[in-house]
């Protein structure tokens, strides 16, 4: 099996920087504390400048750099950071394993689609950088000669063909093999990797038992540990807890970038796009808001994401200041990804997606729908509100000279008579009839109106089967000075009632 | 593969190259106006249609046009596939009357705010994205107060909110109509009055307008706005005898239940308990031997 291994150098403080943009090109560290002592966990390259090492106090880093910038490490968070990045190659890999707290191994069976090992590697590589990393990749026929090929080489990119792990090794120091196996080769005075495998395994295994065996395989390029491949979750939520309650917008909108970044990627390593979110608030000391986004397209963009959310939350008034986030995708489907025309923006999708998520946050999810027929007889019920969700289509630059499609839209030959405006509950009409039952005029608008002309009638009748039926005999009327209006009389007790304007 | 097959493929490439060079060259022509398919209205208006980017009032009477007028305008954004909105603020707008004029319900999202103070600004908000090609801000008050007897006046833009809509619909390039009444007339910059002439037809006049076409009127026929309808001079008014009596108007079911008329017999007229028994079905059912 052929196996990728991608490593992230410093991969904390390059996810530091892609949350806090401003961090870029500033020495900072993140510390972490041990034995009751904060150490240095992780330091950006112009610490490193400075003269910080991984390990020293954060006394002393400070010391050395006055300007320095600290953050706590959360190997938790790195470590959803990393499975985040990991399914987001899902498009270009079948399956991957996390090699905390920097790596990822993948498995480079897809190669021939990408033309070849080095092309699937570079498109791995852009993937990442997509999401705002840089590393390096190197693909050989074993975990160990993966990552340590990876981790210590120099090359960007490097693939390593069936059976030349131990040339492609030889060169490496002997600090690759990180751990205390490497301190009797050391004590013999071997400096390299190529100078342990050359060792006889006989006398590597007398002298140093099963570790050095170990280790003397691994470095002959021999390493049999199988690749476990990392258990996609089911639920696509992640959640953050704040270094401190928040009491304004802008800590929020930080933990939510980071949250929608990593949700965007998972969502696009499955070719998902999410049409229906969630977002939880936990308040400091108690409490929680749950705020849901309904999206009138699917989309796995973050930064639409982003916007619909900051207008979700930036007018929320809460009672109590907000100490945890999380998000969670409640409803995904398939993610065609959008076909733009010759001469269209995705612009315009954004724009859609932002004032609907205005709308609905002032006016609420209620006030917005888009109407869907019903075969029912019943006027007032022959249609019920849906979700607005418009299908992506457009004639783009193309349009004019695209031959003009016929949009057939099947309606029922009934609905051809129906007026344009309907009361939802029919109101009773004011009106004067004959002694035989004939309409002569109503009260109507604030004035006695004759009737003109007369038309119908047409009787709908139905729902004998349910607590109330109804049958009714529609009218057109003329009333003067005015258009049709639709009316009826009642079976049930003779009356007239409006219940329609043909506007 | 072949050399001709290649040459071939090459062809084909440079025509479709060719084809695209065609279509970057073409000026894009932007759909600048809506037509409602009403030949009569269209010809009074200046643009041939509703111009987009501009706030059009269709002002009328209830029951004297303003809605279908509309709904041709968004049937016909949605002949191109772009998407309408309607701020319903009487919520009365009839889908399905919407979906036999040509209106792809789809495509039209429906607004029904709760306060009326709400239904300007959501209108603005709707034009000004430019995502929606035909905004309609229904202004007036509804036949629910109407049919009770009370006045029917409907909502009033104040004019800070007037110049607002002509502002959004300006920057969003999209057409905005108003529908309102002409006792609450809102601040269109092109305005349409709509007049019911009873049985006869309607009448439409443009009284309002910069682009020059003001007090051109025109008069149509009902069936023009609602084909099915058939005119309605040719179907006679009914007359008193003709109108159905009460005794006609009531169904079946509310004048007495079909077992009570047959005095409680079975359905094939046995008494019951003294009648011969139920016919049999199970060989029609075929659970019985079937013959061999």
């Amino acid at each position: 099996m052929r196996l990728g291994y991608l490593h992230f150098s410093r991969f904390p403080a390059q996810r530091r920087v892609i949350e806090v943009p401003a961090l870029a090109g500033k020495p900072f560290v993140l510390e972490e504390e041990v034995r009751s002592a904060r150490r240095v966990a992780c330091a950006s390259t112009s610490a490193l400048k400075a003269g910080v090492r991984p390990g020293m106090t954060l006394t002393a880093a400070s010391a050395l750099e006055p300007s320095l910038q600290h953050f706590p490490y959360k190997a938790e968070d790195e470590l959803r950071a990393l499975t985040s990045l990991g399914e987001a190659l899902m498009c270009v890999t079948p399956a991957f394993q996390r090699s905390a707290p920097d790596g990822l191994w993948f498995d480079a069976s897809a190669a021939h689609l990408f033309g070849g090992e080095e092309g699937l590697c570079q498109r791995a590589l852009e993937v990442c950088a997509g999401h705002g990393y840089r590393g390096r990749a190197v693909v050989a026929s074993e975990l160990f000669t993966s990552r340590v090929l990876a981790r210590h080489g120099t090359r960007p990119v490097q693939v390593v063909p069936e059976g030349g792990g131990a040339r492609a090794l030889a060169p490496l120091p002997l600090s690759a093999l990180e751990g205390p196996e490497c301190e009797p080769f050391a004590a013999l005075g071997l400096g390299t990797l190529g100078e342990v495998a050359a060792l006889p395994a006989g006398a590597v295994a007398a002298r140093g038992g099963a570790a050095g065996l170990r280790a003397h395989t691994l470095c002959r390029g021999g390493d049999d540990t199988p690749f476990v491949a990392a258990v996609l979750e089911e639920v696509l939520e992640e959640r953050m807890t704040l270094d401190w309650p928040a009491e304004s917008f802008e800590p929020l909108q930080f933990a939510l970038k980071t949250l929608l970044d990593r949700l965007c990627a998972r969502l696009a390593g499955r070719r998902r796009a999410a049409v229906r979110l969630s977002f939880m608030l936990k308040l400091d000391p108690t409490g929680q808001v749950e705020l849901p986004l309904t999206l009138a397209r699917p989309s796995a963009r973050a930064k639409l994401l982003l916007d619909l959310a900051r207008h979700q939350l930036s007018e929320l008034r809460l009672e109590n200041p907000v100490a945890g986030l999380s998000v969670r995708v409640e409803e995904h489907n398939e993610d065609r990804g959008q076909q733009l025309a010759l001469g269209d923006t995705p612009e315009g999708d954004a724009a859609l997606e932002v004032v609907l998520s205005r709308l609905a946050t002032t006016l609420g999810e209620e006030s917005l729908f888009s109407a869907s027929l019903e075969a029912v007889h019943r006027p007032e019920q022959a249609y019920v509100a849906r979700a607005f969700r418009p299908p992506p289509s457009s004639r783009g630059m193309a349009g004019e000279l695209l031959p003009q499609e016929p949009v057939e839209v099947p309606v029922e030959e009934a609905l051809r008579e129906r007026p344009s405006r309907l009361l939802e509950q029919p109101a009773t009409l004011d009106a004067e009839v004959a002694d035989s039952g004939e309409l002569l005029a109503a009260w109507l608008l604030g004035k006695r109106r004759r009737v003109m002309a007369m038309a119908g009638p047409e009787r709908l009748s139905g729902e004998w089967w349910a607590p109330e039926p109804y049958s009714r005999d529609y009218y057109r009327v003329h009333f003067e000075g005015m258009g049709p209006a639709w009316v009826f009389r009642d079976a049930r007790d003779g009356r007239f009632y409006l219940q329609g304007l043909f506007d | 593969m072949s050399a001709t097959a290649e040459q071939r493929s090459g062809a084909v490439v440079e025509q479709l190259r060719e084809r695209i060079r065609q279509l970057q060259a073409a000026p894009r022509s932007y759909l600048a106006t809506l037509r409602t398919g009403v030949e009569e209205v269209d010809a009074l208006l200046p643009s041939g249609g509703f111009p987009l980017g501009q706030a059009v009032e269709l002002c009328g009477d209830a029951a004297s046009g303003r809605t279908s007028l509309a709904l041709r305008a968004v049937a016909a954004a949605h002949r191109e596939r772009r998407l309408c909105a309607w701020v319903d603020g009487p919520k009365e707008l009839y889908p399905p009357a919407a979906a036999a004029m040509g209106v792809e319900l789809s495509r039209l999202l429906i607004v029904r705010p709760q306060q009326p103070a709400q239904l300007a600004w959501t209108a603005v908000q709707l034009a000004r994205s430019g995502a929606f090609a035909c905004v309609v801000l229904d202004l007036t008050q509804g036949l629910a107060a109407g049919a009770s007897g009370g006045k029917s006046s409907g909502l009033r833009l104040s004019l800070a909110e007037g110049k607002k809509l002509a502002d959004a619909a300006f920057r969003g390039g999209s057409l905005l109509l108003l529908l309102s009444s002409p006792t609450a007339p809102a601040d269109g910059v092109t305005r349409i009055r709509t007049e019911s002439l009873g049985p006869e037809g309607l009448a439409v006049e443009v009284v309002r307008s910069r682009q020059g076409g003001l007090g051109t009127r025109a008069v149509l026929e009902w069936s023009s706005l609602y084909p099915a309808l058939g005119p309605e001079g040719e179907e006679a008014p009914l007359l008193a005898g003709e109108a159905p009596s009460n005794e006609e108007l009531v169904p079946d079911f509310y004048r007495g239940r079909s077992w009570e008329r047959r005095n409680a017999c079975g359905i094939l007229g046995q008494r019951p308990g003294r009648d011969a028994a139920m016919p049999s079905f199970r060989s029609r059912l075929g659970t019985g031997t079937a013959p061999r």
